[in-house]
């Protein structure tokens, strides 16, 4: 399943004096199975943007191309673009509100008007997607859940309808280490073995060198950066610049490669810049050894 | 307790004894967040509480001014008890705090307005409100700033708006509860780099409630809560020392390791002399540094 | 889907102009004033007289017309529904009915009640909507207080008031917020607000009320704990950054407003009332 956008702009609040443009021209596309990464200072239109892509918002001006098929084409219908492009909100335990988890989460297929025992199937497997035990969460209260399990239950109603896209807004915002991790692993399995494509909003340096493997860079509405994680993170000077970092490792190698250390770019994880780091120690060792 | 190293005096700004808290307390519905606790937060100091999500580190918090009222024993604020209601004011006066979504912290559509709504609520005269809102405007760097309305700011200048509008209170302690957990990372650093100037410039107590390790080292003294109890209490550096030594105490605590710690801990076991209890960036490239010469 | 931008009750659009710099009492006291006129003028004449005068508040308060009218449209459907209700219900002996449809009769003066309702609604909402718009929550509430004042030595907690009046204020844009989101997550997961018939429309709004309300309360909740921890107690030993003063701006707005009502009273004994 692909996605384009072409030439995308857009403006709040028109005609009023607090009238401003979020997207100037925005033009990409995400191939099927990829895992993109999108990153940006806050305002800088990233919400905005993804929220096209499931057509909440439907192209003024531009243009939005789901599986070829145009947003805006009357025919379009969107009930079923949304199934098929999921969308997980920030903060998403805000938007629950059935009596229970499985009620909740079985919202998504019963718009679908599918039959019970197909309904009762996918939340079964939404719920074991998130690690909620379906019969221990099924018929528990929404109240009782603690903030973790909450948010895993709302990214299960979204997987309920078993979408081919899934663009995730800011999903790990608020939780502790822990908690990131473990939604960081389902995220990962998610692309993996279910090869759902995956728009990643984050503001998170660190989430998105982990998994993502293409980079969307946006700043004031404009994509200024588009290409492979390691790439983009390569551009130093000009994140800094739009008030980006680096990953925490990728700060840390920099420092060491301005000292002297012969490390090669890219580097994003823990144990590459061990390894890295530890090869270049012991090399230096041996050749001084020689000398 | 282990006391602070650095500081100039051990003057308990906030002390807790025996602290438990239960919700719905008495019915069948409680909940024990806070047993049994006993701290302090020492004058002077940057504190940084941790510990996931349920830990009770925010129930914690929300004692220190009073916001809860203990179930069980007594907290102390500069040795006034928070059970008696008319010490309350007083509290106020002397711990602000800073919460996490700043749009639900702000009153007012001028930030400068919104900002002398704490001196206005202590009763101050004029003058001294003008004063006290143009210093905490030049403080935090938001002069340019004042006439704003903060509906069009963005979610890091929102929150230096917050800070500013604690600051204006002149409070001896500010506890800030998760500040930076949905800004972009120029924000997390604005933020952090406010406290940070706060403590050292203006000699305010901070308590900072994080989930970002790379705050927590930056702090004196660091607390780590778990299932409404302190497990681990110490300088960063001895926590996270501690932490790798009894490997997945931290872990399981729902926390993780700075990563220039990680990234010690790699190397020793690939059989290199690294310092084991780095935490910060610098010392582990003075380390590596050192090593390669 | 922006609901949020047609919300202009509660919003503050920053600006120099003289309207802006009027002392808020001032602003207060002529809304009060403009809204007893209102309520007076049962001529289509005195509705022109009125729709004259807000047009040129509008035009020196800087607010774009369009603007102003703007949060008139969610309330246009309720209006429609109100006047048709008038038309056709509004009881009066011996008027002339204007036409039947099925058992319902149209009358004259149900047609002239259903225009003065809507007038009324209207212009109510205008003369607020163009109050909140030119002044800050601040001034709003130093205004609307130290105008109640005087009732505070009958037991009347004024202060408390206002705030409670003025949050309220802010929580009309605030519920729009949350509406917009939730609605959006719900339309993530299928839901189509825009078909169905009407009782499955109504269904519809029960996934977003709940979250909305719990949404709304929360958030007041924190804002609570907020003003709480910045030592907000009332309105009891408060001081104020900004003092109130008059000025010139204010004679010549009490001027103004001075002729216009004298205007308006001589237009509304003059003309024929429609009713």
């Amino acid at each position: 399943m692909s996605i384009e956008v072409l030439n995308l702009s857009h403006s709040y609040k028109i005609g009023t004096p607090f009238e401003h443009k979020v997207l100037h021209d925005v033009s990409f596309s995400i191939a099927d199975g990829q895992f993109v990464g999108l990153i940006g200072p806050t305002r800088s239109g990233k919400t905005t943007l993804a929220q096209y892509l499931n057509a909440l918002y439907i192209p003024r001006k531009g243009k939005v191309l789901i599986d070829g098929e145009n947003t805006a084409d009357r025919r379009a219908d969107l009930v079923t673009i949304r199934h098929r492009v999921g969308y997980v909100f920030q903060n998403p335990e805000y938007q629950l509100f059935a009596p229970t988890v499985g009620e909740d989460i079985a919202f998504g297929p019963t718009n679908q008007n599918l039959p019970r025992e197909e309904i009762d199937k996918l939340v079964k497997n939404a719920m074991e997607m998130v690690g909620l035990d379906y019969e221990t969460f099924k018929t528990r209260d929404i109240f009782a859940l603690s903030g973790g399990q909450k948010r895993r239950a709302a990214i299960a109603g979204v997987l309920a309808c078993r979408p081919k896209v899934l663009v995730l807004d800011d999903i790990t915002a608020g939780l502790d280490p822990r908690g990131r991790e473990e939604i960081m692993d389902v995220v990962k399995s998610l692309h993996q073995q279910q090869n759902i494509t995956i728009l990643f909003i984050s503001n998170s340096m660190d989430d998105v060198a982990l998994l993502a493997e293409r980079l969307l860079v946006m700043d004031n509405g404009k994509i200024i950066m588009d290409g492979p994680t390691r790439e983009v993170f390569a551009r130093t000077e000009e994140l800094r610049a739009i008030g980006l970092e680096l990953p925490e490792v990728s700060i840390i190698v920099d420092r060491l490669r301005s000292a002297g250390f012969q490390l090669p770019a890219g580097i994003l994880t823990v144990d590459e810049a061990i390894s890295e780091i530890a090869a270049f120690l012991k090399d230096k060792e041996a050749r001084e050894q020689w000398s | 307790m282990i006391e602070p190293q650095g500081c100039d005096n051990l003057e308990k700004t906030i002390e807790t004894k025996n602290l438990s808290y239960a919700y719905r307390s008495g019915t069948d519905k409680e909940v024990r967040a806070l047993r049994d606790v006993n701290m302090n937060v020492f004058k002077g100091e940057i504190l940084a509480i941790t510990g996931q999500n349920g830990s009770g580190k925010s129930t914690l918090a929300r004692h220190f001014n009073g916001l809860l009222t203990p179930t069980g024993g007594e907290v102390l604020v500069k040795g006034l008890s928070t059970n008696d209601k008319n010490n309350i004011g007083t509290i106020r006066k002397i711990v602000g705090m800073v919460f996490q979504n700043p749009d639900n912290q702000l009153v007012s559509s001028v930030v400068e307005e919104d900002i002398a709504f704490g001196p206005e609520n202590l009763g101050l005269p004029q003058a001294e409100i003008i004063d006290r809102v143009n210093w905490a405007l030049h403080t935090l760097k938001l002069e340019d700033l004042r006439r704003e309305s903060p509906h069009s700011l963005s979610a890091g200048q929102k929150q230096q708006v917050a800070i500013a509008g604690v600051l204006a209170m002149k409070p001896e302690c500010i506890i800030l509860d998760e500040p930076t957990a949905h800004l972009d990372p120029r924000g997390r650093r604005e933020v952090l780099e406010s406290a940070i100037r706060l403590n050292r410039e203006e000699g305010i107590t901070m308590v900072l409630l994080t989930h970002f390790m790379n705050e927590v080292i930056y702090c004196n003294r660091m607390i780590v809560m778990d299932g409404g109890t302190i497990k681990m209490e110490g300088t960063p550096k001895e926590v996270f020392h501690q932490g790798v030594k009894e490997s997945q105490t931290i872990k399981d605590m729902g926390l993780d390791f700075p990563v220039a710690s990680q990234l010690a801990a790699g190397l020793q076991e690939e059989g290199f002399t690294v310092s084991p209890d780095i935490i910060h960036n610098e010392e582990l490239i003075n380390n590596l540094c050192q090593l390669k010469s | 889907m922006e609901l949020t931008k047609n919300i202009t009750l509660g919003v503050y659009l920053p600006g120099e102009t003289r309207v802006h710099r009027l002392d808020p009492r001032t602003k207060i006291i002529g809304a009060f004033i403009l809204i007893v006129l209102l309520l007076l003028a049962r001529s289509y004449a005195a509705y022109g007289m009125v729709t004259l005068f807000i047009a040129f508040l509008v035009f020196i308060s800087g607010i774009p017309p369009g603007y102003a009218l703007r949060g008139l449209k969610p309330m246009l459907p309720v209006l429609l529904l109100m006047w048709i209700f008038q038309l056709f219900l509004h009881q009066s002996p011996d008027t002339a009915v204007l036409f039947r449809w099925w058992i319902f009769e149209a009358t004259e003066a149900g047609l002239h009640m259903g225009n003065l309702i809507i007038l009324r609604v209207l212009f109510l909402f205008t003369v607020t909507t163009l109050l909140t718009l030119t002044t800050s929550v601040v001034s709003l509430t130093d205004g609307l207080e130290n105008l109640l004042k005087p009732l505070r030595s009958l037991g009347l907690p004024s202060h408390e008031l206002v705030m409670t009046l003025v949050i309220a204020l802010r929580f009309v844009l605030i519920l729009a917020e949350e509406l917009e989101k939730i609605m959006k997550a719900q339309m993530a997961r299928g839901v189509a607000f825009d078909r169905g018939n009407f009782i499955q429309k109504t269904r519809k709004i029960f996934p977003v009320f709940l979250p909305l309300f719990i949404g709304a309360f929360k958030r007041a909740e924190e804002l609570i704990v907020a003003m709480d921890a910045r030592s907000y107690t009332g309105g009891k030993g408060r001081t104020k950054m900004k003092t109130l003063h008059m000025g010139r701006v204010d004679l010549a707005a009490a001027l103004i407003m001075l002729f216009f009502t004298g205007l308006m009273i001589y237009v509304i004994v003059t003309y024929e009332p429609f009713i």
